[in-house]
């Protein structure tokens, strides 16, 4: 999707494109359905609220692993690949938030002949809360794609 | 205050213990389609055999950190009268420590490395590791921190990922405090 980025067009320091995410009970029904996971905190707003003290139904933290699996998959297109990414739970992701996933270039080198960028990641809610501070290492082609 | 809540658990002998190693049934299309839906990523190879032929994995793959679920979490499928109050009947990274469930759980943080993309048919196979066992005083009490390293390979014994998870527990109120 896109044109491909090349490990020469990213500069240190840049955002890449981001994602708009907005979670909603519906979203997060379909994810607890298709992975089979029925823990209550997720969709049994009294037992969330009540007996856990959460402040709402809260997403699984796992959609926002897959939220950065997405943003730099886009990032690395087609001849790029996604290595690794890490990131910890800060804050719940609630139905009814609008997230900024995004990353900032931090470095990039080469390594054995490949191309790798390094990032720092963020999925900020509507109040500029980052939920889920991370870090993600994308392979991008070198020399405009020459590379097999 | 100064009791460790660890050693009260006697858990930390647990570091190093390793679970059995699960296999998957084979992966559907639809569970890759609905998966995709679920996070709202629209990219066509998730949900067109075409485009997903044309597109980088050259075949029906899954998004990237489906690889994490694709065994599904083991033990977790039971009927109603075996779940826990949670609706949980296992925790995915120290199924078989004792008394798990004198603590609630949240996730920490993950780390994966991703190898190898999850295909349609394919058959995961995890292996997870308890590596680590912390203890931090937290704002409400203690904290106790799990970390546990999960492997996994497909039906020809190829690494698709290594994935560390960090589980925190927390002493429930109820039952805490004795």
């Amino acid at each position: 999707m896109g044109s491909q980025r090349f490990f020469e067009d990213i500069v240190e320091g840049q955002e890449i494109p981001s994602l708009r995410k907005v979670v909603t009970t519906v979203n997060i029904l379909m994810y607890l359905s298709t992975v089979w996971l029925m823990d209550r905190i997720h969709f049994d707003h009294p037992f969330a609220t009540q007996q856990r003290g959460l402040p709402n139904v809260v997403a699984p933290g796992n959609m926002g692993g897959d939220y950065y699996a997405q943003l730099l998959s886009e990032l690395a297109g087609e001849k790029g690949v996604v290595r690794k990414m890490s990131f910890q739970f800060r804050n719940f992701l609630l139905p009814g938030d609008v997230l900024d996933v995004g990353g900032k270039v931090t470095g990039k080198y080469v390594n054995e002949g490949k191309g790798i960028v390094e990032l720092d990641l963020w999925i900020r809610n509507q109040n500029n809360i980052n939920c889920v501070p991370g870090k993600g290492l994308v392979e991008l082609p070198i020399g405009g794609g020459k590379r097999a | 205050m100064k009791e460790s809540l660890l050693e009260k658990l006697d858990w930390k002998k647990y570091i190093g213990t390793e679970t059995e190693s699960y296999t998957g049934e084979p992966v559907l299309g639809r569970d890759i389609r609905r998966y995709a839906l679920a996070i709202d990523d629209p990219n066509p190879i998730y949900y067109d055999e075409e485009a997903s032929r044309k597109g980088k994995y050259g075949g029906l793959a899954a998004p990237l950190f489906y690889v994490t679920w694709a065994v599904g979490v083991p033990g977790s499928e039971k009927g109603i009268k075996d779940l826990g109050e949670d609706g949980l009947a296992s925790f995915v990274g120290v199924p078989e420590i004792p008394n798990v469930w004198d603590l609630g759980w949240v996730r920490g943080g993950e780390e994966i490395e991703f190898v190898k993309p999850v295909y349609v048919d394919d058959r995961v196979t995890v292996k997870g590791k308890i590596v680590d066992m912390k203890e931090k005083d937290g704002k409400s009490g203690k904290l106790i921190f799990v970390t546990s390293e999960f492997v996994y390979t497909n039906q020809n014994g190829a690494l698709l990922a290594r994935h560390r998870l960090t589980m925190i527990g927390t002493p429930r109120k109820e039952s805490t405090d004795g």
